[in-house]
């Protein structure tokens, strides 16, 4: 088995660090370079002199503003799709809903279609009710294709619970609410931190919705990226700052979120 | 029927469970999608952006699946494309997953950074590749110079080469997002049937083949559905990193329905092309559904 052999531990370790960090770290260095030193033909990985002034460029267009809608339309859409999308995961995990099969087949199919065959019929209905160009509107526009994961997981998850734990809870005269929030719900905890993680981050990545639905005073961070890209030429050392600010907050947030992914509260409880 | 309609109304939770939902798909599903079909009957282009545009009926999709060459084109690519990266992810997914639930020092900072490339924006992806590639000052480019490759022609520049990097670039970024998935099933899954195995004297392989994958079962149908619709739709890199080009050599599904909508401005006809895709996925999930629920009715569990 070799559990520390270093030929199955230590050279696949490095292999994947290097495959999945290199570009990114390359993205890193590219932000504190000066225009002489991004282009050129041999690739400088320490000579050369690092200036922070790719950073004072994109906070001097007004990059702190993108930040915080990206910021407030992630974390609302996050918290309503998840809210929705659980309880629907229960619904069709625990009880026999008319016509559910359908139903549940219908939440896969509004991450069918391509987001642009969406995107214009929702500007439409959006503007007749007034939310483009809102926060709202586009927090609703990235709950709809985020919520098929949270269903089609959570349900899953629910459905790997232990049936006799919740009939003892019943037993024992709990309501349909305790069960859901004091057994069903802290026992899925690890596939529910990961749905959100998921949907968080689609939503502060996603480009097409954010171009066609924000506009000014809440326009996002992916929609400042490309426009980076002038026809004179790409500013790449203002694109190599923008994309570590724009990612930055995820690596943070998935790195203190871990220790909930791993932890196997599901199946602890029967055998206990 | 009756019965199970006086349990829901005996059960007040039921409601709680399901009405956001439904409210939530009326709202941003079922309404775009009817104004996407009464706007793809219709000859709508820009300078008809505000008010409803000539009545055509049938002729969008008449042209659209008639003779549109770009368009058929464009779902090979975009079938060629599905079919070569998801499996690779996959199975570098599962790898991973299974390589990375054992216990050891820094495990916590090695999965985030095994998940950097899907959590960075596609967007970021694409600017990040292009940075790489870039003709003759890329990094990538100049060690692949130095090792004699592309040094006649850049890798954007070429139909088979411009259209493998971006594959390369898709598992690059999504298989960790499978490897997320499956890991997940992975802690969530029992010990005792792998203790039991073990002790049967299984062997590591036999466990994975017999035990493990039976078990996560569930979350590997949903991880390749996911990813394969996923694929079925990528956008942002492609956009960013050759526009379908060179020709239309990468032109897929997403790309050729943004050029009709938002370049060309031929929404009527936009909304067909989308219509009709919605419509060949509508088929394929069905199928898969089937798969799914036959499952379950199998008894896995």
């Amino acid at each position: 088995m070799g559990r520390r052999n270093p030929l199955t531990f230590v050279i696949p370790l490095v292999f994947l660090l290097a495959i999945s960090l290199l570009p990114f770290i390359w993205i890193l260095l590219a932000s504190f370079k000066m225009k002489i030193d991004l282009i050129t033909n041999e690739p400088k990985w320490i000579t050369f002199d690092p200036t922070t002034i790719n950073y004072v460029e994109i906070f001097s267009k007004g990059f702190d503003q993108y930040f915080l809608n990206s910021a407030i339309i992630g974390f609302s859409s996050t918290f309503l799709v998840v809210t929705v999308g659980t309880l629907a995961a229960y619904g069709f995990s625990r009880f026999k809903i008319p016509a559910g099969n359908h139903l549940f087949f219908y939440i896969l199919a509004t991450r069918l279609g391509p987001p642009v065959a969406y995107a214009l019929p929702m500007y439409l209905i959006f503007k007749e009710l007034g939310l483009v160009n809102t926060h709202a509107g586009i927090i609703l526009a990235h709950a709809t294709f985020n919520l098929v994961i949270v269903v089609w997981m959570m349900k899953s998850f629910f459905d790997d619970i232990p049936r006799e734990v919740e009939e003892a809870a019943y037993l024992d005269g709990c309501s349909h609410y305790g069960v859901f929030f004091r057994i069903a719900l802290p026992m899925t905890l690890p596939g529910l931190v990961t749905c959100a993680i998921f949907v968080l981050i689609f939503s502060w990545n996603e480009l097409l919705f954010a171009l066609i639905l924000t506009g000014g005073e809440t326009r996002t961070l992916t929609v400042m990226i490309p426009s980076l890209v002038l026809h004179t030429g790409t500013l790449w050392g203002q694109v190599a700052a923008a994309s570590i600010v724009q990612s930055i907050p995820i690596l943070i947030f998935i790195f203190f979120i871990q220790r909930h992914l791993v932890r196997g509260l599901t199946f602890g409880a029967v055998k206990g | 029927m009756k019965t199970v309609l006086d349990r829901l109304s005996s059960n007040s939770f039921v409601w709680v469970c399901m009405l956001p939902v439904l409210v939530f798909l009326v709202v941003v599903a079922i309404a775009p999608t009817t104004l996407a079909i009464i706007d793809s009957f219709r000859d709508l282009s820009l300078t008809q952006f505000t008010k409803r545009g000539e009545f055509l009926a049938l002729e969008n999709y008449r042209d659209l699946i008639g003779g549109d060459e770009t368009f058929y084109t464009a779902v090979w690519h975009t079938f060629i494309f599905v079919a070569i990266v998801v499996p690779f992810e996959f199975v570098f997914g599962l790898a991973i997953a299974l390589w990375i639930t054992r216990e050891f020092t820094g495990r916590r900072l090695v999965l985030t950074i095994i998940m950097i490339p899907t959590m960075i924006a596609p967007v970021v992806v694409g600017m990040i590749w292009r940075f790489l590639l870039m003709p003759s000052f890329g990094m990538l480019t100049v060690y692949l110079n130095r090792i004699g490759l592309f040094n006649e022609i850049s890798i954007f520049s070429h139909p088979i080469t411009s259209f493998a990097a971006l594959m390369m670039i898709d598992i690059w970024e999504w298989t960790p997002f499978v490897m997320l998935i499956l890991l997940a099933g992975l802690t969530a899954m029992p010990k005792a049937p792998i203790e039991a195995a073990r002790l049967d004297g299984a062997s590591r392989w036999q466990i994975l083949w017999h035990v493990q994958i039976p078990l996560l079962k569930p979350l590997i149908i949903i991880a390749l559905l996911l990813r394969s619709i996923d694929a079925s739709k990528i956008f942002d890199t492609v956009w960013v990193l050759t526009a379908g080009g060179p020709g239309n050599a990468t032109e897929v599904i997403s790309t050729f329905a943004y050029r009709t909508n938002f370049i060309k401005w031929d929404l009527g006809y936009g909304a067909a092309v989308c219509l009709v895709l919605a419509f060949v996925s509508l088929v394929v999930a069905a199928l898969f559904y089937k798969v799914v629920s036959g499952q379950s009715a199998a008894g896995v569990k």
